[in-house]
Order: C-alpha cells, then sequence, then structure tokens
C-alpha cells in the first residue's frame, strides 16, 4: 500500500487514467467522486485548511507513475468540494481553496463542547487562545484556521452562545461565552 | 456360408440378413440394458458418494469441481432444479443462488469503475474478501456455474474470453470482433495507443480510433493524456484491475 508518510493512499492514486480528466460523463463523476473523498481525508488527517492551485499539494501528483493533475483537473475536484460545501474559494480566481473537511456547523459543536468540558461557559477569552491556548492542546481546535474559527464563532453569537467583541490589544478580537 | 444359386439361394440370403439384424438388435439392446444398469448403479454410487462426503463438496472447491464433472459424466446435473435430491442432500442450490446474488452485487458496485465488464480473476477476489467470515472458500469454476444459473434467469450475464482470461459481462453492451481484439492487446500493458492498435492489428487509423471511442463511451476504457511522450493512452480496467495498482515503497 503506498503511502505519504503515514497516509495509506487509494489504488485509484496510482492509476494513471485518474489523473486526466475524463471525458464520459459517467466515468468522470466516478473519478470526481474519488477524488473529492481523497483531497477531503487528507486534509482532515494532516489539519490542512487551505489548498493554493498552483501549490506543490502532495495529492496533485505522483512521482510513481509520473502523473500531474491539470490545473483545470484540480479546479474541477475542488469545485466540486464547493458545490457539496465541504470547501470555499477564497478568491475569485479560484487560486485558493478554503476546506472544511469538518462543516462550520461541525466546528461550532466542537466549540460548545470545548468550552462545557472546561468550564468556560461564563468566561472571557481571545480567539487566539481558543485556538493556541493550553485548554486547547490535544483538541481538534488547536492549531485550527483563523478564518474558519471566526466563522464559527460568528455562526454561535448568530444563535446567542456568545458575544464577539474588540480586546485590549488591537489585532486581536474577545469572546464572552454564554452557553 | 456358401451362397447358392437360384431362388433357393437368395431366400437363404434374405433369411440370413434377417437373422443377422435380430442378433445386431439385441445385441445393441443387450448393450444398451447393461449401459444403463451401469449407469444406475454408478448414479447410486454417485449419491452415496455425495453423502458422505457432504461436508468436502461444501467447503473444497477443487474437490466440488471434480465432483461436478463426475456428475456431468453420468448426466446428472446437481443444480438442475432447487428441489429434489441434490438440492436437499447438499444445499447446492443455494450456495450458488447465494454466490449468484453476491455476483450480480459486485458487478453492480464496479460498474462506474470498469464499465460493466471485469476480469473473472478480479471478481473471485473480489468475492473472496466479500465471504471472509464464511469458512466456504469459492474458486473460478465456482463463480462460472453460477454466472451460468444467472444466465438462465436472463439477467444479461456473460463470460467472454480473451486469450487466456475470461472477464464477466454484466452490461447488454455488444463487444465485437474489433473490440475484443483491442482488449486482447491492451492485456499486455494494461492499455493501448492508437499507433499501436493501428500497427499491431493492421488496421487503418480511423477504424482503430471508432474502436477505441466506443469503448470509451461504453466506459469500458479511460484516457491518459500524462504521460511525457504526449500521446494519448487508452487504458482497460477490465484487464488490469485498479486494485492491482497498489506500490509497496512509502514516500
Amino acid at each position: 500500500m503506498q503511502t505519504l508518510g503515514e497516509f495509506k493512499l487509494p489504488n485509484f492514486f496510482n492509476y494513471p487514467p485518474y489523473f486526466t480528466l475524463q471525458p464520459v460523463k459517467d466515468t468522470r463523476e466516478k473519478q470526481i467522486q474519488l477524488w473529492k473523498e481523497l483531497i477531503l481525508e487528507y486534509c482532515r488527517t494532516h489539519k490542512i485548511f487551505v489548498v493554493g492551485l498552483d501549490e506543490d499539494f502532495p495529492l496533485f501528483s505522483n512521482p510513481v507513475i509520473e502523473r500531474s493533475l491539470s490545473h483545470e483537473a484540480r479546479e474541477a475536484y475542488l469545485s466540486a468540494l464547493v458545490s457539496e460545501g465541504r470547501a470555499e474559494w477564497l478568491d475569485k480566481s479560484h487560486r485558493k481553496c478554503l476546506l472544511l473537511w469538518h462543516r462550520i456547523q461541525d466546528w461550532a459543536d466542537l466549540i460548545i463542547s470545548f468550552v462545557k468540558d472546561n468550564g468556560l461557559e461564563d468566561s472571557v477569552m481571545t480567539v487566539e487562545e481558543i485556538r493556541s491556548g493550553v485548554e486547547s492542546r490535544g483538541t481538534e481546535l488547536h492549531g485550527m484556521d483563523r478564518t474558519i474559527l471566526m466563522r464559527a464563532l460568528k455562526h454561535l453569537e448568530h444563535r446567542g452562545k456568545l458575544a464577539i467583541f474588540k480586546g485590549t490589544s488591537a489585532d486581536d478580537e474577545g469572546i464572552k461565552f454564554s452557553i | 456360408m456358401r451362397r447358392r444359386p437360384g431362388i433357393g439361394g437368395l431366400q437363404n440370403a434374405a433369411a440370413a440378413r434377417d437373422q443377422y439384424r435380430l442378433l445386431g438388435e439385441n445385441v445393441a439392446k443387450l448393450r444398451t440394458d447393461l449401459m444403463k444398469e451401469q449407469l444406475a448403479t454408478f448414479r447410486s454410487q454417485l449419491e452415496d458418494f455425495a453423502r458422505k462426503h457432504k461436508n468436502d463438496i461444501r467447503k473444497n472447491p477443487a474437490f466440488r469441481s471434480q465432483f461436478h464433472e463426475m456428475c456431468a459424466k453420468v448426466g446428472v446435473d446437481p443444480l438442475a432444479s432447487n428441489k429434489g435430491f441434490w438440492a436437499e442432500l447438499l444445499g447446492i442450490g443455494d450456495f450458488y443462488y447465494e454466490l449468484g446474488v453476491q455476483i450480480v452485487d459486485i458487478c453492480l458496485a464496479t460498474r462506474p469503475l470498469n464499465g460493466g465488464l471485469i476480469s473473472l480473476e478480479e471478481l473471485c477476489k473480489l468475492l473472496g474478501q466479500r465471504r471472509k467470515g464464511t469458512r466456504e472458500a469459492i474458486s473460478q469454476d465456482d463463480c462460472l456455474r453460477a454466472i451460468s444459473k444467472l444466465k438462465v434467469l436472463g439477467n444479461g450475464f456473460e463470460v467472454i474470453s480473451l486469450g487466456k482470461k475470461k472477464l464477466v459481462r454484466s452490461v447488454p453492451t455488444e463487444l465485437n470482433k474489433d473490440h475484443n481484439e483491442i482488449l486482447e492487446l491492451a492485456q499486455g500493458q494494461g492499455f493501448v495507443t492508437v499507433d499501436e492498435v493501428q500497427r499491431r492489428l493492421s488496421w487503418s487509423s480511423g477504424r482503430a480510433t471508432d474502436a477505441l471511442e466506443t469503448l470509451l463511451e461504453e466506459g469500458l476504457a479511460m484516457i491518459d493524456d500524462g504521460h511525457k511522450d504526449g500521446r494519448r493512452r487508452y487504458w482497460f480496467p477490465c484487464v488490469s484491475p485498479v486494485s492491482s495498482y497498489t506500490a509497496s515503497e512509502s514516500i
């Protein structure tokens, strides 16, 4: 089984035609589905939040079989993830993609669990502390992408679970939980 | 017998011919009777055998295959009907029925990847994986028997021979001789190019392209434009299953 580090690559990754966008509809749909799953799973395992289409993202090429995904193919697969709500384009020219291997709702739920687990129901924290503070170590929140974190927090603010306010330092915001 | 001239002689000859004929018929009948008796004996011995070795027949594919051959020789088909002696004794009808259902399942599941054509080898492998829980091993012979029963139900299943290999077709796609020749050619490396087809089969480029495009449209082929020589390759998942593409090194 070929691996990228510890990650087990699926068999289709070693089959050259999968690196060419297929013209026949049914075949292409199957191809896109396989790639979507692979990209999402890989990003989840490695906690990758942003993928740049012109980058050397490890899944975009397989040196063993000497094949690489064309720009068109990369965009096709990521667009498919966007359509499914599992990713978002960060720019109009579709060069950078934000991966939501957890949906915003899932992240919001994780924040709530985190707050409850640490008895922070009525307390105040900075945004940065949520993702890099001592309490976050060992949880999924640790090291999470800031854009996604803000979106999840705003989602919770909408539901009245917390309030976001400007903090003492110019560049960080604070959260007052009311869960 | 000495021939005698005259009418008497002719009458004798006719009588002799009649007698020979009767004798011949008797001998034939004797032979048939003997054979029928032998067959009946053999059949009952076969039944005894089946009873005694019921477990072996169920568990051992090689043994099972030889048992089938023995049955065929005496004109017994254990799969002929789900009722009756054989089915009850061995439960073999159910065994092949269950296998048939699993085969249909696997073919349907792999259809998006191989266009409805799967190698017998791959099918057996997947069946083996699926049946890991049971202790009944499956051979390619078992698969073929189950598929032949499926055909009787009109499921559109068919086994195609490609050189030494066999492919199982589960879609109504008719493969003509041109398509078959390309598939055989593809067995070498798992893919072909238009040039190669033209060269090796001595076809015009039009004929090669047409055949390849049809196979592509039917979902039996996939294109690969990624080789550095810039030539398009047509890969055939049914002759080189994707599942066989595992590398052992890690990066």
